[in-house]
């Protein structure tokens, strides 16, 4: 009963996921757009929780739900675009738009049905803990790898974020000099 | 395991050909660059399941690593909307052309 329970939600989750981002492209209002996107990221964020990673999980809401896209919703609502549910949403060439996303969802699709061989020997060999369910990435784990053997990414993504603040209020600055 | 591994990749595949099509067709810059977001998402998925495949804790660090560069790509991103909006006032993706050659 657990386990059926699980399941149901990772497909409904799936379901939702995929549903949400669909109406995020194709709505009219981007405000619309924007909360579609918002139930899209919290859908995902329970994907990451049922696929055992809490920590991803916590930082998807708080960081993604919660502060990227505030921000886009408050440079969207600042710029208040007017006329914008009367403009065309797609641009003429949409068609080869369709058929670019179904190209690459495709490409993935395929790829993973022709290297998910179950005997053992592809890249999708499942480690022993995993499939006996015994295996879960906890806290610690990801902490343990953050500051250990990832320090120096952790620190160079520290960098990448110093450089987008100082690019982000340089670009917006009003220039005064000129 | 709770979650199918080809569930997970599955999913991952459409979201990322959802984000393809909204980037490519949209015409509104603020969702173009939603769209990426919506990609860089659908990387993060695969990259959570892969890491609960092969138990293996660093898919999902370098999922943190990618959620940090979506963070510094919005705020640059938008910056550039912002100074975009200012120099030429309802300027859609379509009148951007001063590049072409």
């Amino acid at each position: 009963m657990m386990l059926f329970t699980a399941q149901a939600a990772v497909y409904y989750m799936a379901a939702a996921s995929v549903a949400s981002a669909l109406l995020a492209v194709t709505r009219r209002n981007p405000v619309h757009s924007m909360l579609w996107v918002l139930a899209l990221f919290l859908h995902v964020a329970g994907i990451f929780l049922l696929l055992g990673a809490e920590f991803l999980a916590a930082v998807q809401v708080v960081v993604y739900a919660g502060a990227i896209l505030v921000f886009y919703l408050f440079v969207l609502m600042l710029l208040d675009l007017p006329g914008e549910e009367t403009r065309p949403r797609f641009g003429g060439h949409w068609p080869f738009a369709v058929a670019g996303g179904f190209g690459f969802a495709a490409l993935t699709w395929f790829t993973q049905i022709v290297t998910h061989d179950t005997a053992g020997t592809g890249i999708a060999t499942q480690s022993p803990a995993s499939a006996e369910g015994q295996f879960s990435v906890g806290l610690a784990d990801v902490g343990k790898a953050l500051f250990g053997q990832f320090a120096l990414p952790f620190e160079m993504a520290s960098l990448v974020l110093l450089a987008a603040i100082v690019g982000a209020v340089v670009l917006a600055r009003r220039r005064t000099d000129s | 395991m709770i979650v199918p591994m080809d569930v997970v990749l599955k999913l991952s595949a459409a979201l990322f050909g959802i984000g393809v099509f909204g980037f490519l067709a949209r015409r509104n810059l603020i969702l173009m660059i939603v769209s990426i977001e919506i990609m860089l998402n659908a990387v993060n998925v695969s990259l959570a399941g892969f890491s609960q495949h092969f138990g293996d804790t660093r898919g999902q660090v370098l999922a943190l690593f990618v959620i940090a560069v979506a963070a510094a790509e919005a705020g640059v991103g938008l910056g550039l909307i912002i100074a975009l909006n200012r120099n030429k006032p309802g300027a859609g993706v379509a009148n951007l052309t001063q590049l072409k050659g």
